[in-house]
């Protein structure tokens, strides 16, 4: 709503007539001063207003149409709650059909034949002026929590600077670890009465520390007060704010960052304090984190490297390294596939791993080109193979979340696979559980219909996340690849070697292979082997390899068993 | 040739017709010269035809919507008087109405098309 008046760009004003004599008259009225948008009857109306309702300023809307009437369209919108975004005007010549349609929902009429345009055009503006003012009054200035919303909060925050520049302020972000989770085990009502509990807190410590407090993203608090010379009346705030009750475990966390430049945005502020809180996620020893010089560098790194994605994708910067994976179902391991992974090659700071730019570029959907060119690459590299020795070593690829949303998807591995002569099954899609988990139909469509035309699909970091075993029968996967933290602690781990058997049993029982990644040592590959693990991936056989090496690998591994 | 004086000649209220155009003659000679294509004057009397009052009632309501917004007086003045009719599903003789309504189109068609 708020767009609406910022916006610079003409409002938008929705003609709803059958007749396209009465829609061109009114509509060459109207685009005077509005961006017209046209609807032959309710039902195109409907549509129009479902998608974009929000960014239409006023409806104008004849009563006498087929398909679906005006009054049939204003009970619909009045059920769908769509009337409190839209005004309506009716366009009529009927005074008894005026007042059904203002008691039904609309807010003004505009009789036919029209008036002179001019005062239409007044009139359209008049109601655009109250429906938009009204919004803002009822905008809230306070949540459930009785604390400011995000926009109030931040005005606040500037208000309070503008008035006295000189004091030192502290913002402060409160995050409660895995709230999602308490969401879901206790329920929505048990939720919001701990969103309750803490607002009531932190309105406390405010009695006796000037400042003030807001809340947004369900669970995300901020403070922004006087500077606290010690923390330790925070540090109280923290542990009372985890008290909520001694049945249901509240961890939360909280970071400060005290500006001491006076030209510091607001949301800088307050992003700042999140990240200082975030360093915490996990940490049972402390509480309270400062943002401090190597927070600042981190982010400063992070800044470049995602400043420096675009030429590194142009200039083939990242190279593609692949990890062999073995079959251990025979008496010798045997060679069976590798994995396609990523390294930046930075001109600048060397060697860049992917756990420090995969995250950035998944954040700003980069990924997605870069998933792309490392489809590319591999599919390069395994043609070259075939060339070379008459044979195609499989490749498990990284197929991102949002991959999953490109219409395209398939087209474009198609096209790859067409390209460069390979099979289908020479490229393995590796997707993470998560992909499974997060809109759940959709990954679940596109990805059986990835595995119906011909590609192995391995749900990659299995166990990380959420997935039940239940959901796992009806799931399109060919082969279920362990998380990480699996192989590191099974050779010591009694519970979780039994965890991991059985949980090959049950995928055995599915009919899907089962890959371990991360196996270092011969203790964590005998653990897996014998727990009944096929494929094995990991520093124990070989670490990631460049292009060339993996030849040389390759080479050398056929002189030993000739 | 459909021009703002024939129109005038034809008993249009051509200024009023105008004043909704911004005073653009173009922009009004475009929308009459659209009447060709109306299609409420057929479904007016294909319902009265099969005696349908309720389809008959919209198309006629329709039409006086559009001749209205146009000041076609010639054809506004039946429409309306139909409308009202119909309005009440009177059970009366429709055809000098719809008659005149049709007679006045075909005027308006013919110096459309001159």
């Amino acid at each position: 709503m708020l767009d609406k008046v910022k916006n610079e760009q003409k409002r938008k004003v929705l003609v709803v007539d059958d007749e396209i004599i009465n829609r061109m008259m009114l509509g060459n009225i109207v685009e005077k001063n509005y961006e017209v948008l046209y609807a032959e009857n309710g039902q195109e109306a409907l549509d129009i207003i479902r998608k974009d309702g929000k960014n239409i300023s006023a409806i104008l809307l004849d009563l006498m149409m087929p398909v679906m009437d005006g009054f049939m369209l204003l009970d619909t919108l009045k059920e769908e709650d769509l009337l409190k975004e839209t005004p309506v005007i009716v366009l009529t010549s009927e005074v008894t059909a005026e007042v059904q349609s203002i008691r039904m929902g609309a807010v003004d009429f505009i009789k036919k034949p029209y008036d002179n345009p001019e005062v239409i055009l007044t009139r359209i503006q008049r109601i655009i002026e109250l429906f938009e003012d009204r919004q803002l009054i009822e905008t809230v200035e306070y949540d459930f929590t009785g604390l400011y919303t995000k926009d109030f909060f931040l005005e606040y925050m500037s208000q309070i600077d503008a008035k006295d520049p000189q004091s030192l302020r502290d913002t402060v972000a409160f995050d409660v670890e895995h709230f999602h989770l308490i969401q879901e085990i206790h329920g929505k009502t048990v939720a919001d009465e701990i969103l309750s509990y803490m607002g009531s807190n932190i309105r406390d410590f405010l009695e006796s520390h000037p400042g003030i407090a807001g809340r947004w993203d369900a669970d995300q608090f901020y403070m922004y007060v006087t500077h606290l010379e010690d923390t330790k009346e925070l540090e109280e705030l923290v542990e009372r704010l985890s008290n909520y009750s001694p049945d249901i475990t509240v961890r939360v966390h909280a970071g400060i960052y005290t500006a001491v430049a006076q030209d510091v945005e607001e949301e800088r502020k307050t992003a700042a304090a999140k990240s200082a809180c975030n360093t915490l996620s996990n940490n049972y020893t402390k509480v309270i984190a400062a943002y401090n010089e190597k927070l600042h560098e981190e982010e400063v790194y992070a800044e470049k490297l995602i400043n420096d994605m675009d030429d590194a994708m142009n200039e083939k910067q990242f190279k593609v390294y692949m990890q062999p994976k073995y079959d251990v179902t025979g008496e010798e391991p045997k060679i069976t596939g590798a994995e396609a992974l990523v390294r930046w090659q930075h001109p600048e700071l060397g060697m860049v791993s992917p756990g420090r730019f995969i995250p950035l570029f998944e954040g700003n959907g980069l990924v997605q080109r870069l998933d792309h060119y490392i489809w590319e690459e591999t599919a390069r590299i395994i043609a070259g193979w075939k060339e070379k020795y008459r044979r195609a070593i499989p490749v498990s690829v990284n197929v991102s979340r949002i991959d999953l949303y490109d219409p395209e998807i398939k087209t474009k591995l198609l096209n790859i696979i067409e390209k460069y002569h390979l099979e289908k099954k020479d490229l393995h899609l590796e997707i993470t559980e998560s992909a499974y988990a997060e809109d759940m139909d959709i990954a679940l469509k596109v990805i059986a219909s990835l595995q119906n035309e011909g590609f192995l699909i391995e749900m990659d970091d299995f166990g990380s996340g959420f997935s039940s075993l239940n959901m796992l029968s009806r799931m399109p996967i060919d082969a279920l690849k362990f998380d990480m933290q699996f192989a590191r602690t099974i050779d010591t781990d009694q519970k979780q070697y039994h965890l991991v058997e059985s949980l090959i049993g049950f995928a055995r029982m599915l009919g899907v292979m089962t890959i371990a990644e991360g196996v270092e040592n011969k203790e964590q590959y005998l653990a897996m082997k014998k727990a009944g693990c096929n494929i094995i991936q990991g520093y124990y056989f070989s670490k990631p390899l460049a292009e060339e090496e993996f030849v040389h690998y390759i080479e050398e591994l056929k002189e030993e068993t000739c | 040739m459909l021009s703002i004086d024939a129109l005038r000649e034809y008993g249009a209220d051509v200024e009023d017709g105008l004043t909704r155009c911004f005073g653009s003659e173009e922009f009004y000679l475009k929308l009459v010269d659209m009447i060709k294509e109306e299609k409420s004057f057929g479904l007016l009397k294909e319902a009265l035809e099969q005696h349908d009052l309720d389809a008959a009632f919209e198309a006629a309501h329709a039409l006086k919507g559009v001749t209205a917004n146009l000041s076609l007086t010639p054809i506004l003045n039946p429409a309306m008087e139909i409308t009202e009719h119909l309005r009440q599903r009177e059970e009366m003789d429709y055809e000098p109405l719809l008659k005149e309504i049709l007679e006045q189109k075909e005027k308006l068609d013919n110096i459309i098309n001159e």
